[in-house]
């Protein structure tokens, strides 16, 4: 195929997507005035399909954080971390990254996608093996990819399916990396980490787990899905992202069982790209004070996700996971998926459309994100709107819904 | 010793259930061109004939495999091991 008809090619699947008749992909929002409300296509909706799990983008610490650094020290760094891009603030979040994580030593990175490929990409070379879970992120796929490893899928969250991987490895079990994530964006379903952890000990292989949306969101101080499970001496390597919990932009990846600061002058996606810049870090700094600090904020997000999750059940909905602060419905076909998302932007609410092939194994999703930061009002709205599909596409009464009990 | 002519009968077997609807599938036919798999699609058929022959199939070697042939060459290899 020339350059000229993959081009073709992705317009044709974009012309699928146009012919669900939505607007879903990159739906612009012109205003985002707080960290749950925003304008879009001139109209105030609830923002229910973001990753601001803590409500942080807005929180006035951190805004205030932002402002100070942008005055003193200016917009941009201009450089790399290795030649002319590191401040004594991106030094200051790692160490207090890796005080928060218990880790050895930690290192920040200039999104959460440079994160794991820079990292991954490094780890693992020609002779090393990687394994990782099906369902994972593009940017793990495309550091394995990049590392010249040899590399293996193996089931979504099926540890026993990890178990028949690793055997038929051999020796080459102790040379290799499993890679998972902590809580899967799109389902909203946990990763079995204790039985995983399990599995890789037995056969000697080192695990990688990328908690980008469980940090913050899951463990007693919000050091993700390890913490919550008790298994964080048994991860090697945590890979993570400050654009969910901590409410900016940026990566980072920490360890407890090694020293991983070596690794600075290999990573080629740390030595060649700018590094953050000052008010970036600072609203990471201040959010990250504010997860020790504030554990009412994980309580409130859980308390949203459990109502939320409970009301579409009871509305008779298929979701894709156990309560969790992604809570993904599975609709019968794209259309029925695009029907339902615009009835909800219509409703005032805003969610994700999520359809092949960009959603697991070929499912239409409707992927719903809490926030802390949702109110009563605004967790009834969107429980109400939720109705409105299960009344309109579905066939369900209304009175299931009980939203705004 | 698994042969080639087994792998090939076991991958058209499986597409002969799912994507070809009971119709002969040639070995010489292209995967995505011809069968219109999708990539979840071959990625399904290859956890199949994981299961089926016991072997791993490294993901990053599918680049290489266009036909029904290029992978019972491949899959036929890893049954060696």
């Amino acid at each position: 195929m020339s350059l000229l008809e993959k081009l073709e090619a992705a317009q044709r699947s974009q012309d699928v997507l146009q012919a669900l008749g939505v607007n879903a992909i990159g739906a612009t929002i012109d205003v985002a005035g707080s960290a749950t409300e925003g304008d879009i296509a001139g109209n105030r909706v609830v923002l229910a399909g973001t990753n601001n799990y803590l409500g942080l983008t807005f929180d006035p610490v951190c805004v205030e954080a932002a402002v100070r650094a942008v005055r003193s020290h200016g917009t941009g760094t201009t450089g790399s971390r290795l030649a002319n891009g590191t401040y004594a603030c991106h030094a200051a979040l790692e160490t207090e990254l890796a005080d928060f994580l218990e880790a050895r030593s930690a290192i920040v990175f200039t999104t959460g996608y440079v994160a794991n490929v820079g990292v991954i990409s490094t780890l693992a070379g020609p002779g090393d093996v990687i394994v990782l879970d099906a369902d994972s992120h593009a940017s793990i796929y495309e550091g394995a990819k990049l590392s010249g490893a040899e590399v293996y899928r193996f089931r979504h969250n099926d540890p026993d399916d990890l178990d028949k991987r690793l055997r038929r490895l051999g020796e080459r079990a102790s040379r290799t990396l499993v890679i998972v994530e902590g809580l899967y964006s799109m389902l909203g379903d946990v990763s079995p980490l204790k039985q995983i952890c399990e599995v890789k000990d037995r056969y000697g292989a080192y695990l990688l787990l990328d908690d980008a949306h469980s940090f913050g969101t899951m463990g007693a101080t919000g050091r993700g899905l390890a913490q919550a499970e008790g298994v964080e001496d048994q991860v090697d390597f945590i890979t993570g992202t400050f654009s969910k919990s901590l409410g900016s932009v940026g990566g980072y990846c920490a360890s407890r069982k090694h020293d991983i600061n070596p690794l600075r002058a290999q990573i080629r996606a740390y030595m060649f790209t700018a590094s953050s810049t000052p008010s970036v870090i600072a609203s990471t700094r201040a959010a990250l004070h504010l997860i020790s600090r504030r554990p009412e904020l994980r309580t409130r997000l859980w308390s949203n996700a459990k109502r939320v999750h409970s009301a579409l059940t009871g509305l008779g909905f298929t979701l894709g996971a156990d309560s969790s602060p992604v809570i993904a419905t599975i609709m019968d076909s794209p259309q029925q998926a695009a029907d339902a998302w615009q009835m909800l932007l219509d409703a005032g609410v805003y969610v994700n459309l999520v359809v092949p092939p960009g959603a697991p194994k070929n499912m239409s999703i409707l992927r719903c994100s809490l926030s802390a930061a949702h109110t009563p009002d605004q967790i009834s709205q969107i429980i109400d709107a939720y109705a409105v599909v299960a009344e309109h596409l579905m066939g369900r009464p209304k009175a299931v819904a009980g939203g705004s009990l | 010793m698994t042969t080639y002519n087994e792998c090939v009968a076991q991958i058209q077997q499986i597409l002969r259930t799912t994507v070809a609807k009971g119709e002969v599938v040639g070995e010489d036919m292209d995967l995505i061109e011809e069968l219109g798999l999708a990539s979840l699609d071959v990625m399904e058929l290859i956890e199949q004939l994981e299961d089926v022959f016991d072997i791993s199939f490294p993901i990053n070697e599918l680049g290489d495999v266009r036909t029904i042939s290029d992978l019972a060459r491949r899959v036929q290899l890893l049954t060696d091991r």
